[in-house]
């Protein structure tokens, strides 16, 4: 029986963490796919997966160190492309409100990727109570996909779920419906200006810059066109 | 395992770690309401969220557009799977069958 004066429990974070899951499922199995073709094993393929947990890092270290790069440049340039997340504990505790628990905050945090703020945000904005219980919950179902699918990558090789197109790409799209998702939860006039200005602004900055460029300029000014407005 | 496998893996996790966690432990003071740095963490969540959508479609799309059909239908599906319950589970998976779906006929 869920206790409501605590708010949800760790059985439904986990349930709520299905949609992440099942996205991060076949980018993690492509990464272990990947890693062992770049002449990684598959423990250390599952290791980068367990001590890093950010795909797009994890993509470029196995890039960084087939081409030999030093290892304090390499990790300089995956630590810059993690910055954003800087952002996401205090805007989810801001939505959380004051009395929000964080004892456990060390520990559940680590799961504060992209999708699981993004998952954790449009909860709290649809009414639901914080708690960290929940947060495990959601974040280990993150998690476990993350190492999980890197393993089996790493383990099964090239061509598994190549076999299946239409899943493949089923499945490739499964983190964009849940941003999508999410945009439609939290969608209200208040949040507009920042919605609009957050996207414009990951085009123009994914076009001239980077992808991470564009990801970092999206945030930030999303952000402060919601500062500016009255 | 190798040494700079092991080094590079522990410097960026350490990294990340701080990222996710420390800004939550450090945050004791919580921002004066209506201030500016209030409603930037406010607007943060919806520009992130934002941002991310924007991101995640944005390779099919430039420089060279590719399975527009599938992820017309794929959108479709999401949007009218949300909106009778404002359910995010049944959005995404139901936005994830029918870009599958659109894919397997345009084959």
């Amino acid at each position: 029986m869920t206790d409501q004066t605590k708010g949800p429990g760790f059985g439904a974070g986990l349930w709520a963490g299905l949609p992440i899951a099942l996205g991060y499922f076949p980018i993690a199995f492509s990464f272990g796919v990947a890693a062992v073709r770049a002449g990684l094993t598959g423990v250390e393929a599952t290791f980068l997966s367990l001590v890093i947990y950010a795909g797009a890092s994890q993509f470029l270290a196995l890039a960084l160190l087939a081409g030999g790069a030093p290892v304090l440049v390499s990790a300089f340039t995956l630590i810059a492309m993690n910055l954003r997340h800087l952002l996401y504990g205090p805007a989810l505790m801001k939505q959380a409100g004051a009395a929000a628990p964080r004892r456990l905050a060390w520990a559940w945090a680590w799961g504060l990727t992209d999708e699981v703020f993004g998952q954790a945000l449009g909860a709290l904005a649809r009414g639901q109570r914080f708690s960290e219980a929940w947060m495990f919950g959601l974040g280990l179902a993150a998690y476990g996909a993350w190492t999980g699918g890197t393993a089996l990558g790493a383990w099964a090789g090239g061509g598994a779920l190549e076999a299946y197109p239409a899943l493949n790409a089923g499945l490739g799209f499964m983190l964009a419906a849940l941003f999508l998702s999410l945009l439609l939860s939290i969608l209200t006039r208040a949040a507009l200006p920042a919605i609009l200005v957050a996207g414009v602004a990951t085009v123009a900055g994914t076009l001239m810059w980077s992808g991470t460029a564009g990801i970092l300029a999206g945030m930030i000014g999303g952000a402060l066109a919601g500062v500016l407005r009255r | 395992m190798s040494a700079d496998l092991v080094i590079l893996a522990l410097l960026a996790g350490a990294a990340n770690w701080a990222f996710r966690a420390l800004p939550v432990l450090l945050m004791k003071r919580e921002a004066r309401p209506g201030g500016v740095a209030a409603r930037f963490l406010a607007s943060t969540g919806p520009a992130a969220i934002a941002t991310l959508f924007v991101a995640s479609v944005l390779p099919q799309l430039w420089p060279v557009p590719r399975d527009l059909w599938p992820l017309a239908a794929g959108v479709a599906a999401t949007v009218l799977a949300f909106l009778p319950r404002r359910s995010v589970v049944a959005g995404t998976l139901c936005g994830a069958a029918g870009y599958a779906a659109a894919f397997w006929a345009l084959g």
